[in-house]
């Protein structure tokens, strides 16, 4: 598999993707021919109603869920015939996640929710140590290291869900919503920490948002409609 | 490292909820406290039966090849010669504690009114009754001794002495064949009346001296000789050890020949065996369900960890390690709850009620094996691993985007 990209290619490059779901008899089309590219260090919103293909776009281009057809290239890599191995093991070096309700590990302290990742990657502790007290250090949590989740507000259990996001500074950030569940206040810190961290690593984003302060921030807006990208 | 931090995340993980997991731990530890405690009570069965048979027969058992293998067609057709030095000869080796003679007879004992058959026994006085301990239960009168070949007396069951209507001091006859197979008689007196605890021997049961069952059989010879050991494990050692001494006679151990003992260990082996077997699969049940719930609830933390790229496999010995987590800990509880009763019980001094064709009871002991002890707790916790796994396993293969889902 070659992983190398180069600086100009795209992180993401989907064409003529398409995903179908069936309803009972009825073949309901999620998305139709999308054409996608997203740059290194590029923020990209998803917009649209509800149903109209953002989370589907979203799962095809975190590799967790499959198109019907199209092809999907992420750093370099065609993913189409990936079998889930593979697939798993793209997602775990080459693709941060950040969800809507945080989605944090609840017996895990924040440290070890932000370590995680390097801990599957296999990072020694020593290095992951250093590297989490960095991340934490950026998004203002250093001094909750060691508390759980659930003794975090909101705005804390997203920044947290950031810095486990990039600790490993993946090639690619999916965030779906990721201010939906926060006060406006809260949402703008939490918008410049991610444009912030992903200026700074080249880390390109795919976001699906419906808040139009986090749409302002982002480099281009993709509009989808009844899954037709605008 | 990788491994320790897994099974840390595990242990952490069973305490999400609390009180699920005690119930599981619980009904784990009820299971293993179950399989310990009814296979302590084998044990101090089998324990039991091995001391009454090795001290009714001796550790090893010496007698003539025919004697084992055949039926005489005169009395003591089959006996030993020169039991004397053959005596001198076992007590050479540092093994063996006491060599005692055993002469068969049968005939019948008479008070003069009515007669009933007995199967006799001519016994060393003195020894004799050391080494068989309390599976022989002096009723009343008092035990033979080295004058009871004078007399000569003779101890009588207590179902043969109630038949007869006898007591210490009542005179009795023996009559029997000689190894000529003419009939003899010799008057006897009643030193002591016992019980073997089983009706139907005490019914038949006569002890006498060695020297009172060769003059009624008129022979020197005796049928065979126990060899009483100092220690039961070292009855195969000592059994290859001897033979060369022995010349043409043969050995059987105690456990070749006791056949009640056999029998019972056949049983309570399918039994506790059995009972085990459903008590595994309640634990494995008990086990499953808990995680089947406990992955349920966690259903969008598993589809989280998937989409980190967390691999299925490794979901699934995560699950594993917590099931066999819950198994252990239900698995040392149990131990604990099984030793206690065990050392309970030592104080509580509960009487069994006398098993079928025996009429006495008997104390109920537990005993605690630390190796059935290690074998349940690793069984129990490889079972409950199992059982998560198998759970888990299903559980992980579910689409992330659905799990990602689940509410």
């Amino acid at each position: 598999m070659n992983t190398a990209l180069r600086d100009n290619a795209p992180v993401v490059a989907m064409r003529g993707v398409s995903k179908s779901y069936r309803l009972g008899a009825v073949l309901v089309s999620a998305l139709h021919a999308a054409d996608v590219a997203v740059s290194r260090g590029e923020m990209v919103a998803l917009t649209g109603p509800s149903g109209s293909g953002k989370s589907t776009l979203l799962h095809i281009a975190g590799l967790i869920d499959t198109a019907d057809s199209g092809n999907y290239l992420l750093a370099g890599t065609a993913t189409t015939q990936l079998d889930e191995a593979r697939r798993t093991q793209l997602r775990r070096n080459a693709i941060g996640f950040i969800f809507q309700s945080f989605n944090l590990v609840p017996v895990m302290t924040v440290a070890e929710n932000v370590e995680y990742p390097l801990f599957l990657d296999g990072i020694s502790s020593s290095e992951a140590r250093e590297r989490v007290a960095a991340m934490l250090a950026r998004v203002g949590l250093a001094d909750r290291a060691k508390h759980r989740p659930d003794e975090l507000s909101g705005g804390q259990r997203q920044r947290v869900a950031i810095a486990r996001a990039l600790v490993k500074q993946p090639r690619l950030l999916i965030a779906d919503e990721p201010t939906a569940n926060l006060d406006s206040h809260t949402a703008d810190e939490v918008i410049a920490v991610i444009r912030e961290l992903c200026h700074e690593a080249g880390t390109a984003c795919l976001i699906a948002t419906h808040d139009a302060r986090l749409t302002a921030h982002c480099d281009r807006v993709l509009a989808l409609r009844d899954g037709v990208l605008q | 490292m990788n491994a320790l931090k897994w099974i840390g995340f595990a242990l952490r993980n069973t305490l999400r909820n609390r009180r699920r997991s005690l119930a599981t731990v619980t009904l784990t530890a009820l299971g293993s406290a179950a399989i310990l405690i009814g296979g302590g009570f084998a044990l101090y069965t089998y324990e039991s039966l091995q001391q009454a048979a090795a001290r009714d027969t001796g550790h090893l058992i010496v007698a003539t090849k025919d004697f084992f293998d055949r039926e005489e067609d005169t009395p003591m057709q089959f006996g030993i010669e020169h039991f004397d030095k053959l005596r001198d000869t076992l007590l050479a080796n540092r093994e063996v504690r006491y060599v005692l003679p055993r002469l068969n007879f049968s005939g019948l004992i008479s008070n003069g009114d009515k007669s009933v058959v007995m199967i006799g026994s001519g016994v060393d006085p003195q020894a004799e009754f050391s080494v068989r301990g309390p599976f022989l239960t002096l009723k009343s009168g008092q035990l033979l001794n080295e004058d009871s070949a004078k007399g000569p007396d003779v101890l009588i069951g207590a179902e043969l002495a109630k038949s007869l209507k006898v007591e210490p001091g009542s005179a009795l006859t023996l009559l029997g064949s000689t190894t000529a197979g003419a009939l003899n008689a010799i008057d006897v007196k009643v030193r002591g009346i016992v019980s073997s605890g089983v009706p139907d021997i005490d019914k038949r049961l006569v002890l006498t001296s060695l020297a009172t069952a060769q003059g009624l059989l008129v022979t020197d010879k005796v049928s065979s000789v126990g060899v009483y050991l100092a220690d039961m494990e070292l009855t195969a050692a000592t059994r290859a050890k001897l033979a060369p001494q022995l010349g043409a006679l043969a050995t059987r151990t105690w456990e070749e020949e006791a056949f009640f003992y056999k029998a019972v260990r056949g049983l309570y082996d399918r039994i506790f065996g059995g009972l085990g077997l459903v008590i595994g699969l309640i634990v494995v049940g008990v086990v499953a369900g808990a995680m089947a719930m406990a992955i349920v609830e966690r259903t969008r933390e598993i589809g989280t960890l998937r989409a980190m790229g967390t691999s299925p496999g490794q979901l699934v010995r995560a699950f594993a390690i917590e099931g066999a987590a819950l198994g252990a800990s239900g698995g040392l509880l149990g131990a604990l709850v099984a030793g206690g009763v065990s050392i309970a019980l030592v104080f509580a001094n509960l009487q069994m009620p006398p098993p079928p064709g025996r009429s006495v009871g008997y104390p109920l002991y537990v005993s605690f094996s630390p190796e059935l002890a290690l074998i349940t707790l690793a069984a129990v916790s490889l079972l409950a691993m199992i059982s998560a796994a198998v759970v888990a396993r299903i559980a992980v293969k579910k689409p992330i985007v659905e799990a990602l889902g689940h509410v």
